[in-house]
């Protein structure tokens, strides 16, 4: 189990409470007798208020999970969700679903997560029936607003899913996840089922709302490219931790962990000129299973720069401050971009 | 110039369904050299995986391919029985697909896999398939080749499973390998793997690729020549410089700037392209574009642009083209494509006639 670590935002501006407070919260799901999935490992972070934290990772690295932790969608093993102060994992019952009402979630998969046997108007009228907030003619007024709201024809509430493109569903799920004012939104892979030229249609439209709304989010990826673009800060997580956190200004040009380092150095870019000179950072073997992760630095396996036999195979780093709002948890960071060598 | 190892013509591929006649292909033509790399980018619908289909002969119904040619060395496939046409299929044209797992036999062991098409084809002496098999096995770096290769697809992890797919394709040393999206299903790190694979092969081997993605990063690091097609139609064709440095159709112009660059500048805003592609049953007249197209012009709206030549080796479909716009606009020559660059250009991703971008952008604004 690691320490727990205090997000660099809230040492820069100790004046702003976070709105979001992850310490150390750990998910392990039972996979037979005696053994689990250590599918989330200790996991500190904070988001402020106003804030876009990404978070990146491959297949399997734990990502979503943490998602549906901090909405309470499954319980946690151990550690705390803070949001505006009040511990949800505490709370159950009544409590917790009024407690709720501050989070919602957009999920990867429009055609999935819509009841098709519903109507455009009554799945987003949902969470104000559900908290009964709302009903008759003003419910009817919420929604139309809400459609407007999200760049769709206010008069399309008697329609259902299955008359929308993929793009126009999604916009459905984030008038749904509107509809209860909330002040955090856990954005789950929202783009990348959508065409490319949908995309942008997407993330233009949630920028748009945080403006408008003064809304936080927590935008869970793969595709560093689409996290980077509408991030504040960017966390990456690897096999259930998270191993480094910088600002995005910085990610690009400065990376304090071998792994985010090698991501970055996979990722295309549509300029054949960059492209010729690209110098991949070869990551040995696979992803290490979470049922048994490796000693120490769960990186080490595969780290081009890792002392094995050594401190990397022995000791677990933290996750720690690097440079002005720049979190890593590596041993040798101080070698990351002298001894790996790539053309970004 | 050497001669074309395929050559297809004029090639169109319908659909018919209840609903009516989806003209997913229409009027597409093209040619691939021997050991080049072409990319065929688009979105999904826009008919990038019909062709490649065809091209093998593996549309089934109610899909058909109405018009054309694709010629093969010298010969129309689309003439060939199916007899044929199998000896041709995974010996001289390989195919990779997308899934690697929905695209092998769960209860079949990988190198008895690699072995069928060998066996299959008669191309390979019988005592060498499987030595090859294991020497291709490692070719696509498995590590301990000789012990996997016993191994049954689900002991693969998605990037061994791919690469085994490449093994497979790779077995009869075919002259064209076409890869339908085969990084997609796959995370960053294991696709870079892959698709400097190919590029290591197509050097190697000289096998020609077509590599058939929605991604322009991907198709960036691998052809040298790239196909754009929107809606069932080429837009533009031209070297994979002058397709991302100086894009002459509008829907290749805009592809680029909506697509979040990880080496771009933060804060710009991603240029949406308004609405969505056309109903293949029902497409509007004119250029199949025109109402998403900022820069269209009353012609748009009644004819079809043909394919023409804008520079040496590039070619694009449109009536306005990407040169004339910024011309008219007074912004000078493409200089930058990636998203936020010559910003003020665009209209901020609204449908106007090229005299309203023109008023929108206050005349000659400079790039």
């Amino acid at each position: 189990m690691t320490d727990t670590v205090v997000a660099p935002a809230a040492r820069i501006t100790p004046a702003v409470e976070p709105l979001l407070r992850v310490v150390n919260v750990v998910k392990y799901f039972g996979a037979g007798v005696g053994a689990s999935v250590k599918a989330v490992d200790g996991v500190s972070f904070d988001i402020l208020p106003g804030e876009t934290v990404g978070l990146v990772g491959e297949s399997g690295c734990g990502k979503s999970t943490l998602g549906r932790l901090i909405t309470q969608l499954i319980p946690v093993t151990s550690g705390e969700v803070y949001v505006d102060g009040v511990d949800i994992t505490k709370l159950r019952g009544e409590n917790l679903r009024q407690q709720r009402k501050q989070l919602q979630m957009i999920f990867q998969d429009p055609y999935a997560s819509l009841d098709p046997r519903m109507t455009v108007g009554d799945i987003i009228a949902e969470p104000l029936v559900n908290f009964k907030m709302i009903s008759g003619r003003a419910k009817d007024a919420r929604v139309q607003e809400l459609l407007r709201t999200v760049g769709l024809n206010p008069y399309f509430n008697n329609r259902y899913p299955h008359e929308f493109s993929g793009g126009q569903r999604q916009r459905i799920g984030i008038a749904r996840a509107l509809a209860l004012n909330p002040k955090l939104i856990i954005c789950d892979e929202p783009v990348s089922a959508l065409d490319v030229s949908i995309q942008a249609q997407i993330i233009n439209l949630l920028e748009d709302l945080q403006r408008e709304f003064a809304l936080t989010y927590l935008f869970i990826a793969h595709d560093l490219s689409v996290v980077r673009h509408i991030s504040n800060r960017v966390m990456v997580m690897y096999l259930g931790k998270i191993v480094e956190v910088a600002p995005s200004e910085d990610l690009y040009t400065s990376q304090e962990h071998p792994y985010t380092r090698a991501l970055l150095s996979s990722i295309p870019v549509p300029d054949p000129r960059i492209e010729s000179k690209r110098r991949l950072v070869e990551l040995s073997g696979e992803i290490p299973s979470p049922l048994n992760p490796p000693s120490g630095c769960r990186f080490h396996t595969r780290c081009p720069i890792a002392q094995v036999p050594g401190v990397c195979a022995d000791v677990e780093p933290p996750l720690e401050l690097k440079a002005a709002g720049h979190l890593a948890a590596c041993h040798f960071s101080d070698q990351v971009r002298t001894k790996i060598a790539v053309t970004v | 110039m050497t001669d074309p190892i395929l050559e297809v013509r004029n090639l169109s591929t319908h659909f018919f369904t209840d609903d009516g006649e989806v003209k997913a292909v229409r009027g597409v033509s093209f040619s691939v050299s021997p050991g080049e790399t072409l990319g065929i980018v688009g979105e999904s619908g826009c008919g990038k995986s019909v062709t490649a289909m065809s091209v093998l002969g593996l549309v089934q119904r109610p899909g058909k391919v109405v018009g054309g040619e694709i010629m093969f060395k010298g010969r129309d496939l689309l003439k060939f029985t199916k007899e044929e046409l199998r000896n041709i299929r995974g010996r001289d044209i390989a195919m990779i697909f997308q899934d690697p797992l929905s695209s092998m036999n769960p209860v079949l062991r990988v190198g008895y896999q690699i072995d069928e098409a060998m066996y299959a084809h008669d191309k390979i002496p019988k005592d060498d398939v499987k030595p090859r098999g294991i020497d291709l096995l490692r070719q696509v770096r498995v590590s301990d080749a000789e012990r996997r290769i016993n191994d049954f697809p689900h002991q693969f992890s998605g990037g061994m499973r791919q690469r085994a797919m490449i093994a497979m394709g790779l077995s009869n040393k075919p002259d064209l390998l076409i890869a339908d999206e085969p990084t997609t299903a796959l995370d960053v790190t294991v696709q870079a793997q892959i698709l400097e694979l190919l590029r290591d092969l197509n050097e190697q081997t000289g096998a020609a690729i077509i590599l058939i993605t929605h991604n322009l990063g991907v198709v960036a690091g691998l052809c040298k020549r790239v196909l754009v097609m929107y809606a069932g139609e080429i837009v533009e064709e031209g070297t994979a410089e002058q397709i991302f440095e100086r894009p002459q159709h509008p829907y290749t112009w805009s592809l680029l700037r909506s697509v979040p660059r990880i080496d771009a500048s933060r804060g710009h805003r991603l240029l949406s392209i308004e609405g969505l592609p056309p109903d293949l049953i029902d497409l509007p007249q004119g250029c199949k574009f025109n109402p998403r197209c900022p820069f269209r012009v009353e012609r748009c709206f009644s004819e079809s642009p043909p394919i023409e030549q804008v520079a040496p080796a590039q070619h694009a479909a449109c009536w306005v083209t990407m040169e004339r716009a910024y011309a008219e606009m007074g912004a000078g020559t493409i200089t930058d494509t990636s998203p936020g660059a010559a910003s003020g250009v665009h209209p901020g991703g609204r449908t106007l006639p090229v005299a309203e971008v023109q008023a929108a952008i206050g005349g000659a604004s400079g790039d």
